[in-house]
């Protein structure tokens, strides 16, 4: 009989409450998807790319675990305590029936395990699954290819998860539990009304409103106008202000919601009370909406970081170079090279095969003054003073001794890349700069400047600057980095280089060898057979693993707590939202006393379901605008920052996501209070 | 004058085996328009049953109950929710209402409920809270009026819409007698000013007193009916004669004392 209560109290919970065995599945998911994560296609061969940076990833993949386990024990006790909360008067009846306390913990024990031991036969399957879909489909998105894909099925996440996953079940269980078996059965036995919490003056909550919008208002201008990226304390500062005024907003909006209550068309049935209603929960649960509030905020705020960092890595660099010989001192070492390809036959694999001879002036020792640009440091000067003229005037007031670049080589890098090659007079040159250098409106206010063709003198002789800055990347990775340096007609390269120079191979491959497979693929397999012939190269694998480690990382975990947020902010709502419709069933079935039909009371349900919802979504929505906003401009260029409707763009399709979300589950909550109403209207007509 | 409510043959019998309680075992009797009348019995004898029967509450296996010459069982949906609203009045023990509303929105509840414009509530809510002395307390939560200032809000939402009857169950059983005596002066007095019709279960003989008739049940069937010789017979005197009829039904307050 005993065996026979926990399956059937196991079951009907189940049965009865969907949103908790719902849950537990998230938490296993979530669980094996962060275990599993070393295991994946894209982290194996990121690995053998950036196996550093891999490498801290993977240490901080316990912390994460850690910080999921605190986060998720908060959603199970939540569930779980609404699970127990609405089963009271059935424990009073088995106490008063004359079971032993200690048996009835064993029953709710047993009962426990056998739905967390369902969920894990259940989720630990279904986890597996996604966790597979989700490599392939990184996998393929990234353009590793899925032909070598292994099954990321890993024994140690799978029993991490299951320890994990019982572990804050029995926790929560413990808690609850334990409260529950300390309570007099008259108690237990009893309806637990909510009560009516104490009512502060109007006054009061007026203060709470003014406080929290005045303080969100300036945590917003502070986010928006990066004074909260200038250091840790304005940091520190705008986030509390961003806290603070939440709760306070959220105490006060008691005030507003009185107003509309007497201002409001009272003639629609049921109006005051679901007024009152959603008043009540608002105020009686102003904290805790304010933290879902602040959830959802932060899960808003994830998505928005793994969009802007995902965006700045992508964008970086367009790629033009897939490889890059380097260590080449002179023109024999690099015909030597050119003499291996061909000898290894890889030469076929190269569109494009061509010297960037690069070099320093050795006409002159005085490397304070080989190179003055006065004119247009004092052009700069004359200009209004900004961050980009600041930076500027910082650093060419350094580049005495700059980098020269023969127009020749360069030439031929910029009709590989398909663009107009320079053309330099004898006493002209061109300036170079890396293009992280002219971020941030510098490359534009020297172009400015340019366009009046300045004089500067590089060793003793005046020469004019044309055209505009060049900023097309000289090699493939990382082996050439230029804040300034002046692109020379040859003779005059050679000249001031006195024929020293180092050249750097770049290999650009041809359309024929990237049909082959993804250009991941390729690169890696010729990588391969690059390693015989032991020359010194970079190849554009090392970019693209960079990039792709950040935006794999990015999205990975940044999407990863921005569900787990979601589902939590949510659950909670949802749970609160049941349990407090739960304890004031009194009134329902006053109402229904009062001749209110069911449809009446479903839809007055309803609509307190919308704005319970509603209202926390629609703060963290309008404050996730601000906090989005923030994220960019701390983590994205003022070049890509300036392109607004970019960003609205990318903040309203989270907003939209977030909307489907919440529609998810306020659907899922209005089934649920359907059924509970019914269960009050039936039973009474059927007595 | 034709019946507000007619009551014929209601049987409503609880448990299917071969022994089944008989809550109700074939009640016939009329309300009359305009009348009190109380019905009183034991534990057990019926009279909540017969209450939650007319309020549509319980569903009766078999006889007929008629409000205003309608049949009530045949309602539902929309007509039944203008029955409960409009027809009839409840009045609880508990007086069951809403705690989280303030007694005027408690009292305008049921204009929301039925789509009846508030304006034209408004005028009868300053009326009867001015007869039921409750109109300092109208902007209160219930948790902050008496027990006897909360019934009074109780009687004034039964009464807001004009029902044909008030069913009142038990309206004094949570209130101190000072309490409930101000209750049934002040319902006495609706259904002599305002020709309320009111139906009233009770225990206490005190409140039955101001009834005009009552009818005493014991197992499902009326036992005894007494009538108040108005306007000869004294309050005091109609209460003597509840107390012998209490104590020949037997489980009566007048048996125990």
């Amino acid at each position: 009989m005993f065996f026979k209560l926990i399956s059937r109290g196991s079951r009907r919970n189940r049965k009865e409450n969907g949103l908790f065995f719902g849950s537990l599945l998230v938490t296993i998911l979530a669980f094996y998807m962060i275990l599993s994560m070393p295991r994946q296609d894209v982290m194996l061969f990121l690995n053998q790319v950036e196996s550093q940076a891999i490498d801290k990833l993977l240490t901080i993949i316990p912390v994460f675990y850690g910080i999921s386990l605190l986060i998720l024990f908060f959603l199970i006790y939540y569930a779980s305590k609404y699970q127990l909360e609405r089963r009271r008067h059935e424990f009073g009846v088995y106490l008063t029936l004359g079971m032993r306390r200690k048996k009835l913990f064993v029953l709710l024990l047993m009962e426990d395990l056998q739905g967390s031991l369902l969920a894990l036969l259940i989720g630990l399957p279904s986890a597996v699954l996604l966790s597979e879909l989700t490599g392939l489909i990184t996998a393929r998105l990234v353009g590793i290819g899925i032909i070598g894909h292994r099954v990321s099925f890993s024994l140690q996440a799978v029993v991490g998860t299951a320890a994990g996953f019982l572990l804050i079940k029995l926790a929560a269980f413990l808690i609850l539990s334990g409260r529950i078996s300390r309570q007099e059965i008259d108690s237990l036995l009893m309806e637990m009304p909510e009560g009516v919490k104490k009512q502060q003056s109007p006054f009061f909550y007026g203060v709470c409103l003014f406080a929290g919008i005045f303080c969100l208002a300036v945590s917003y201008r502070a986010a928006i106008q990066g004074i909260a990226w200038s250091g840790a304390l304005p940091m520190g500062r705008t986030l509390l202000l961003g806290l603070f005024g939440t709760f306070a907003l959220f105490m006060g909006l008691r005030l507003p919601m009185e107003l509309a209550l007497r201002s409001g068309n009272h003639n629609r049935r049921l109006h005051i009370f679901q007024f009152r209603q959603i008043q009540e929960t608002v105020v009686r649960r102003s904290g805790t909406l304010a933290v879902c509030s602040l959830l959802i905020l932060a899960a808003l705020c994830c998505f928005g970081a793994g969009v802007s960092i995902f965006r700045f890595y992508k964008n970086s660099e367009p790629h033009l170079l897939d490889y890059t010989f380097t260590g080449l001192e002179s023109e024999e070492a690099a015909a030597s090279v050119r003499r291996t390809l061909e000898e290894n036959h890889l030469e076929p694999y190269f569109e494009h095969l061509f010297e960037m001879r690069v070099g320093h002036i050795r006409t002159t020792d005085d490397y304070e003054h080989a190179f003055r640009m006065e004119s247009i440091l004092s052009a700069i000067r004359e200009l209004p003073p900004s961050e980009a003229t600041n930076v500027l005037l910082n650093n060419l007031g350094y580049e005495t001794y700059p980098y020269l670049i023969s127009l020749d080589s360069y030439n031929q890098l910029l009709t590989a890349a398909g663009m107009e090659p320079l053309t330099l007079g004898p006493k002209e040159a061109a300036v170079y700069m890396d293009r992280e250098f002219t971020r941030d409106g510098r490359g534009r206010l020297l172009n400015y400047i340019l366009e009046t063709e300045p004089e500067v003198v590089l060793d003793q002789e005046t020469i004019r600057l044309t055209g505009e800055v060049q900023t097309t990347d000289l090699v493939t990775d990382r082996s050439l980095t230029l804040s300034f340096a002046l692109i020379l007609p040859d003779d005059r390269f050679t000249y001031y280089t006195q024929g020293h120079y180092g050249i750097y191979l770049d290999g650009i491959l041809a359309e024929s060898a990237k049909e082959k497979g993804s250009l991941l693929t390729v690169i890696s397999d010729l990588n391969q057979q690059m390693n015989r012939t032991g020359l010194s190269y970079e190849s554009y694998l090392q970019n693209m693993g960079r990039q792709l480690f950040y935006m794999v990382a990015a999205s990975y975990l940044t999407i990863y707590l921005a569900i787990i947020f979601l589902i939590i902010a949510n659950t909670v709502i949802s749970v609160q939202f049941l349990m407090s419709q739960q304890k004031s069933n009194r009134r329902y079935r006053t109402l229904i006393r009062l001749g209110a039909p069911y449809e009446t009371l479903c839809q007055s349900a309803r609509k307190q379901i919308n704005w319970y919802f509603g209202i926390p979504a629609a703060v963290a929505a309008c404050s996730s605008l601000f906090g989005v906003r923030s994220l960019f401009a701390g983590i994205l260029s003022s070049d890509m920052r300036g392109n607004l409707s970019e960003l609205m763009i990318a903040s309203a399709s989270m907003i939209l996501g977030l909307c489907v979300v919440e529609w998810i589950y306020m659907t899922a909550v209005k089934c649920s209070s359907d059924r509970y109403l019914l269960t009050l209207t039936v039973p009474m007509r059927e007595e | 004058m034709e019946p507000i409510l007619k009551i014929e043959s209601l049987k409503k019998y609880y448990g299917k085996s071969k022994n089944p309680t008989r809550a109700l075992n074939g009640i016939t009797f009329q309300v009359m328009p305009g009348e009190f009348l109380g019905i009183m019995g034991s534990s057990g004898s019926g009279k909540s049953t017969l209450l939650n029967c007319i309020a549509t509450v319980t569903r009766p296996d078999s006889g007929s109950i008629a409000m205003k010459g309608r049949q009530i069982q045949s309602l539902k949906g929309a007509a039944l929710s203008d029955y409960r609203g409009k027809e009839i009045g409840y009045l609880f023990q508990n007086f069951e209402l809403l705690d989280n509303l303030t007694g005027q929105e408690n009292i305008l509840l049921p204009l929301s409920l039925h789509s009846v414009p508030e304006k034209e509530g408004m005028e009868r809510l300053r009326r009867l809270a001015s007869y039921l002395e409750i109109t300092d307390v109208l902007q209160k939560f219930p948790a902050q009026m008496s027990g006897g200032q909360r019934q009074r809000v109780a009687a004034a939402r039964a009464l807001i819409l004009k029902p044909g009857v008030i069913l009142a169950d038990e309206p004094t059983g949570a209130l101190d007698s000072k309490n409930a005596k101000a209750l049934m002066e002040k319902l006495s007095g609706l259904n002599q000013e305002e020709k309320a019709t009111i139906l009233m279960v009770t225990h206490d003989s005190n409140a039955a007193s101001y009834c005009r008739r009552i009818l005493f049940i014991q197992d499902g069937v009326i036992f005894y009916e007494l009538r108040r010789d108005l306007p000869e017979e004294s309050q005091q005197d109609f209460y003597a004669r509840i107390l012998n009829v209490m104590a020949q039904l037997g489980g009566g307050s007048a048996n125990v004392l």
